[in-house]
């Protein structure tokens, strides 16, 4: 992969595969520190032994069914994330796209508010619900926008995703202005958080996370030839409009998995892809590996913050991510030029 | 001509100023102190509007059934505690929001208010009708007996709300006593608290069903979690649950099946192996009535649910 890079701001950079190195050992740290903290009262050395397979039968609960579930979880949720983001801002050459726009996290919203009002209860809600919301909102901001127009036209997707997004919430608000019981119930669902998620849940989403690995694997280079501008791409034997098909989709089926696992998480989808461009430069290829692990970082860490801040109770991790993610977004842009796309 | 015609009719205009004064005199013109000042009522209110679970519930144990009453939290209608006493009276808004064209069109001469209804609204309602709003106690387990027995001079109707008292007392006594009876050791440990998939909102030692509980003989146990002056805590983390473990664990559900939310609850793995689970010690209850009404058919309902755990405990034993 790293020898295929050619693109001229690439070679003044550090090579990928130390980046990654790097990259990968900050998650791996993230990640013992996501086991090692809690709002609980296992500290840091109880949860080492623990992790150890000794220490108390509770610590060994806390670390087991609590701590490594949402430690998982958070990696898949958190490379979801920002590979989606790093895919559609680059399909939409638009560096403020974000998976949102694409009526996902609109889509499973109503999706479960039309689930709660039906009798289901959150408690029990399963993930299937809010993922086929996702995929329905998707397939319906691409239907508005044309399927031809997203090959031709990004910027058409972007709009019909904005519009659709906003009406897809509009919908929601309104089932849940009539029906009192679900806007107590989701409350809870809306803001995303990792806690009281099971594997069940995580063996859930891994079909379309592996059918999105693999478009993502098939899309890669075509993307970063169109990157490169129409013709090229075409002169390449690329095809401009599947590339941008099979882009979204694959953007879709992650994002939706995503939050039908943990909910809308704001600001992981935007942030991700910035950070990969500031370390990598514009090139996809890269941008799309780095994202894949600092999605992760991002997300575990924020949920270790969430854990902390009001112990004994947790603070939602959707609001962590965009309390993190609104001045790294301000300090990327303020900081840098901002690397094109 | 004129004035023979008049002359009778003054008078009985005279005669039915006498007989309204003395009407008004043995129904009492009577003031009330609220949290806005004093409020003067004559006569007994017949058009009642409610806007507090509290006020609908001491009206109807007054024998008052309102014209319009608000929406319980997180329903569309009233408690479903109420049952068929609350029939035909109508939605006037919920706990959050008064639909003030609808509580005109009811034309009340007697509102009956929360003791957080913003000074605002206050304005605007009692220019409709006379508007009880108690003063505020904070959170306290006991304020609702002074709010229904506020509620209850403004109807004019105070003796059935302290008879109704009275009974709530005796029986809080007789269970407590029950209770002791039971058991030897220390008075046994209860919480309450409400079910989310991400942990626990555990209620107030301070709220309506709390005291309750604690009238009966139960020592209510919040955790440490709840921050004074709230109704509830955070989502608790599961991390923590075991705050919660205590002799008896009441789960306020929302939802009409509330066995339903405990198999939900007892996905969790964290809460299944609490000893409370284990012991089979959880009680689901009505959270429309347990964690948002208080009055006293309220209280009544409550009891008979700790009725019924101190039945299941004796079978038990």
């Amino acid at each position: 992969m790293t020898t295929r890079v050619t693109t001229p701001s690439a070679r003044t950079r550090a090579p990928l595969a130390t980046l990654l190195f790097a990259l990968l050992i900050g998650l791996a740290l993230v990640c013992v520190a996501s086991l090692l903290y809690g709002a609980g009262d296992v500290g840091p050395a109880e949860a080492w032994s623990a992790i150890h397979g000794s220490g108390s039968a509770d610590a060994r609960f806390v670390i087991g069914s609590l701590r490594l579930p949402r430690t998982l979880v958070g990696i898949a949720v958190g490379a979801a994330l920002g590979l989606a983001g790093a895919l559609i801002q680059a399909v939409a050459r638009n560096p403020l796209a974000e998976p949102g726009l694409l009526g996902v996290s609109a889509g499973s919203a109503l999706a479960v508010a039309v689930a709660l009002v039906l009798g289901a209860d959150a408690a029990t809600l399963r993930v299937s619900v809010a993922q086929a919301g996702a995929l329905a909102g998707c397939l319906f901001v691409l239907a508005v926008a044309r399927v031809n127009g997203v090959g031709n036209d990004p910027v058409r997707l972007v709009l019909a995703g904005a519009i659709l997004s906003g009406l897809l919430g509009a919908l929601t608000s309104m089932i849940l202005l009539i029906d009192q019981r679900s806007a107590d119930d989701i409350r809870f669902w809306i803001v995303g958080s990792l806690a009281g998620r099971r594997l069940d849940d995580l063996g859930a989403i891994l079909p379309s996370l592996g059918v999105a690995l693999a478009l993502v694997i098939a899309v890669a280079r075509p993307l970063a030839a169109l990157a490169l501008g129409e013709r090229v791409a075409v002169g390449l034997g690329h095809r401009p409009r599947w590339t941008r098909l099979l882009t979204v989709i694959a953007a879709a089926l992650l994002v939706g998995a995503a939050t039908a696992v943990a909910g809308p998480i704001a600001f992981v989808g935007l942030v991700v892809p910035f950070a990969a461009r500031a370390l990598a430069g514009p090139d996809v290829r890269r941008t799309l590996w780095l994202s894949l692990i600092l999605g992760p970082i991002l997300v575990l860490a924020a949920d270790i913050v969430s854990r902390l801040l009001v112990a004994p109770s947790e603070m939602p991790l959707g609001v962590v991510t965009a309390l993190i993610g609104a001045p790294v977004l301000v300090a990327v842009v303020r900081a840098h030029r901002m690397p094109a796309l | 001509m004129i004035k023979t015609v008049f002359m009778p009719a003054r008078l009985m205009m005279v005669a039915a100023t006498v007989a309204c004064a003395l009407g008004t005199s043995l129904a009492q013109a009577r003031t009330l102190e609220t949290a806005y000042g004093d409020v003067e009522i004559e006569g007994q209110p017949e058009r009642v509007v409610t806007l507090y679970e509290g006020a609908l519930d001491a009206s109807l144990t007054a024998g008052v059934t309102p014209l319009g009453a608000v929406a319980t939290r997180g329903g569309d209608g009233v408690a479903d505690y109420l049952g068929d006493a609350a029939d035909g009276i109508s939605i006037v808004g919920t706990a959050r929001e008064t639909n003030m064209e609808a509580v005109i069109a009811q034309r009340p001469d007697l509102i009956l208010a929360s003791s957080w209804l913003p000074r605002e609204q206050y304005e605007l309602l009692s220019r409709i009708a006379p508007t009880i709003v108690p003063p505020s106690e904070g959170f306290s387990p006991e304020a609702w007996k002074t709010e229904a027995r506020l509620f209850g001079d403004a109807l004019d109707r105070r003796s059935a709300i302290d008879d109704a008292l009275k009974t709530i007392e005796n029986r809080s006594q007789s269970l407590a006593q029950r209770q002791h009876d039971g058991d030897t050791g220390a008075a046994p440990v209860a919480t309450v608290a409400r079910w989310m998939p991400q942990g626990p909102r555990v209620m107030s030692s301070k709220i309506f069903s709390s005291g309750l509980l604690a009238a009966a003989g139960f020592q209510v146990d919040d955790g440490g979690v709840v921050k004074a002056g709230r109704p509830h805590s955070d989502p608790l983390s599961l991390e923590n649950l075991s705050r919660i473990d205590s002799d008896w664990l009441f789960l306020a559900t929302l939802n009409a099946d509330g066995e339903a939310a405990l198999d939900a609850a007892r996905q969790t793995p964290a809460f299944e192996r609490l000893d409370v689970v284990q012991n089979d010690h959880v009680v689901p209850v009505d959270g429309q009535l347990w964690s948002s009404a208080s009055g006293p058919i309220a209280a009544e309902h409550v009891l008979d649910d700790i009725e019924a755990v101190l039945d299941r405990r004796d079978t038990n034993e």
